[in-house]
């Protein structure tokens, strides 16, 4: 008989990481720093997600937050919403928890080679992203101009201070944020992120990622319409409740496609006929 | 295949002889008004005059809950440990059912909770002697046969006996618990026949090809009046969902044991009918439904029988065995009801 306790011989059985660093992001994000225990290594790919669990709560779906460029670890971060993200937010450097990974299909790196990159992000939404972020900083001379735009509901809200703070400095990313709304001594732009597109200069065939709450990916791919950009060189990072992570659930089924398995990226150009998607 | 003939007696001595040796033998067998697959231990028990079970035979391989790993404070581990054993008495819709989850659990990433299971079963089918009243396996998938299973029973008539057909050599493995002979050419031609016939005369029937159905039915996706007349009188309660030998949605929960310190994590069936099965948390109290209404859920049942899988299957994910359109409170999740409502549009 086949040894099931192993990851390569049966996909429910997980993998465990050792958490190497652990930082409050906002008062219901954290974010931790992970290495696989016994030495193994994650390879994977930007956008792609894995299944992270804590045993007796159960497991949650999280992309990436961190580039496979870095190798000494992998990054995710955990709002706190139900039970499970509530109690992986409570562990503490050098505690462990369990990981099935890497699942689903992430960004094309070929396609995006050598070409113009914008990627929008709401909220949270740049967790995944940032994933895809420092890969292009990392390899900059492999993409062409690069955009970033950020927007988070208020300042408290903003996530990785300390990369925000960075990029806006940065020459190699052309980085815009906003808040929707202000506080005082908020001194960075007011309004939902499609007013960043107002004065944006953007090539029409620039490859663009858009991944952010349900609500956002409308009202953005309207204005890269007007931008004249294609369908085809848009790239929505979507959220489901993508339960098993491997296409058997059921749960995050967007007509006959699985958000764990066949994204959680897709093309525009893929799901736009299907209604549920956007 | 290889064909056989055993008479009644002999088949009861057979019967009989699987029921005494070591593997679990799991039949059909009545309950109040009712069937069900449960173990057999005696021949009298044994109904192959049954119509439908209550729930498919699937539950054996992918039961309702199913333990995938314990855990403790020393590690996991997996619960896969499949149990020997023999599935009898399997309608060949059940059969086209229990081949398109062997299809799905295997693609993409292979579900060895699944497999194993799947490895361990012998099955069995036998032809259906009589007809429940929502049934319309005749009509449905018409181009798609069964595969997978081992052997298959055919009562002939005026009860001379069974043919017995073999596919496979856990299939031929039973035939040394039984007086077989080589069936006669007569015998099988007679088989034959009994199957053949039996398709004509279910009930309920759809009106039109696979493909025609898939393509239709596709192209009312956004016929938001249709849906909502469709799915009007749903109650969410995933009946239809828990009683169907295609249905394969699960979720997975971690549960303690008393002792608090170790416990479970299990897979239980799950219904893409009911209210939440969508639905995410966000944060801050807000959520997230991406198959909000009724309508919504109702449509996306009736893709995923007719259209949505069809590519990978090569054909529809329903198999007709009428047993949504029983298990509805309301009466409306018979699948041939809505098709044909849709086919006439």
């Amino acid at each position: 008989m086949l040894d099931y306790n192993s990851y390569e011989n049966n996909i429910f059985y997980p993998m465990e990481a050792k958490i190497l660093n652990v930082k409050q992001v906002t008062e219901l994000e954290r974010h931790f720093s992970l290495k696989l225990a016994n030495d193994k290594q994650m390879t994977f790919s930007p956008g792609q997600i894995m299944e992270v669990s804590l045993f007796g709560y159960g497991e949650i779906p999280i992309g990436f937050a961190s580039s496979p460029t870095r190798k000494n670890s992998f990054d995710i971060v955990v709002r706190s919403v139900g039970r499970v993200s509530k109690a992986i937010n409570k562990l503490q450097k050098g505690d462990s928890l369990y990981v099935r990974g890497p699942l689903g299909h992430g960004f094309d790196l070929k396609a995006f080679k050598n070409q113009n990159v914008m990627i929008v992000a709401g909220g949270i939404g740049l967790c995944p992203t940032r994933s895809m972020i420092q890969y292009i900083l990392d390899k900059r001379s492999d993409f062409k101009k690069f955009t970033l735009l950020y927007g988070s509901k208020n300042p408290n809200q903003r996530m990785f201070v300390d990369d925000l703070e960075v990029w806006a400095k940065s020459s190699d990313v052309d980085f815009h944020e906003t808040v929707d709304q202000g506080i005082p001594g908020w001194k960075g732009n007011v309004g939902l992120i499609t007013t960043l597109f107002k004065n944006l200069e953007v090539e029409s065939n620039t490859k663009v990622i858009i991944c952010g709450p349900p609500v956002m990916f409308k009202f953005v791919i309207f204005e890269l319409q007007k931008l004249k950009i294609k369908n085809e060189d848009i790239y929505l990072d979507l959220e489901r409740r993508m339960k098993c992570g491997v296409g058997k659930c059921g749960h995050c089924q967007i007509n006959d496609h699985y958000a764990c398995i066949h994204g959680p990226v897709f093309s525009l150009d893929t799901i736009k006929h299907l209604e549920e998607a956007i | 295949m290889s064909s056989y003939f055993i008479t009644r007696a002999n088949f009861e001595k057979f019967i009989v002889k699987l029921i005494q040796a070591k593997k679990k033998i799991y039949a059909p067998v009545s309950k109040k008004q009712s069937f069900i697959f449960d173990e057999l231990t005696s021949f009298d028990d044994l109904r192959l005059d049954y119509d439908v079970t209550i729930l498919p035979p699937k539950k054996y391989i992918f039961p309702p809950r199913q333990g995938l790993l314990t855990f403790d404070k020393q590690g996991h581990n997996s619960l896969i440990a499949p149990e020997d054993k023999i599935l009898l008495g399997v309608h060949f819709y059940d059969l086209k059912a229990i081949d398109m989850l062997d299809n799905l659990f295997a693609a993409n990433n292979s579900d060895a909770n699944y497999l194993a299971n799947r490895a361990a079963t012998t099955i069995i089918g036998a032809n259906i002697q009589k007809i429940s009243k929502r049934a319309f396996w005749g009509s449905v998938g018409k181009d798609v046969r069964p595969h997978g299973y081992d052997g298959f029973i055919i009562k002939l008539d005026g009860g001379e006996g069974y043919v017995y057909e073999c596919y496979t050599d856990k299939g031929s493995a039973l035939l040394k618990s039984g007086d077989f002979s080589n069936a006669s050419p007569a015998q099988i031609a007679a088989s034959m026949d009994i199957n053949e016939r039996v398709l004509k005369q279910c009930p309920e029937k759809l009106n039109h090809s696979s493909k025609e159905i898939a393509t239709k039915v596709r192209s009312t996706f956004k016929e938001k009046q249709l849906w909502e007349e469709l799915a009007d009188d749903c109650f969410s309660c995933g009946s239809c969902n828990t009683v169907c030998p295609t249905c394969y949605c699960f979720d997975v929960q971690d549960n303690w044991n008393v002792d608090q310190v170790s416990g479970r994590r299990e897979r239980t069936w799950d219904a893409c009918m009911t209210e939440d099965f969508a639905k995410i948390s966000l944060g801050g109290g807000h959520e997230e439904n991406f198959r909000e209404s009724k309508a919504q859920r109702f449509r996306h049942r009736i893709m995923r029988k007719s259209t949505y899988l069809n590519e990978t299957l090569g054909g529809p994910a329903c198999v007709g065995c009428g047993r949504c359109s029983s298990a509805c409170t309301a009466d409306i999740a018979d699948p041939a009801k809505a098709i044909n409502r849709i086919m006439e549009l």
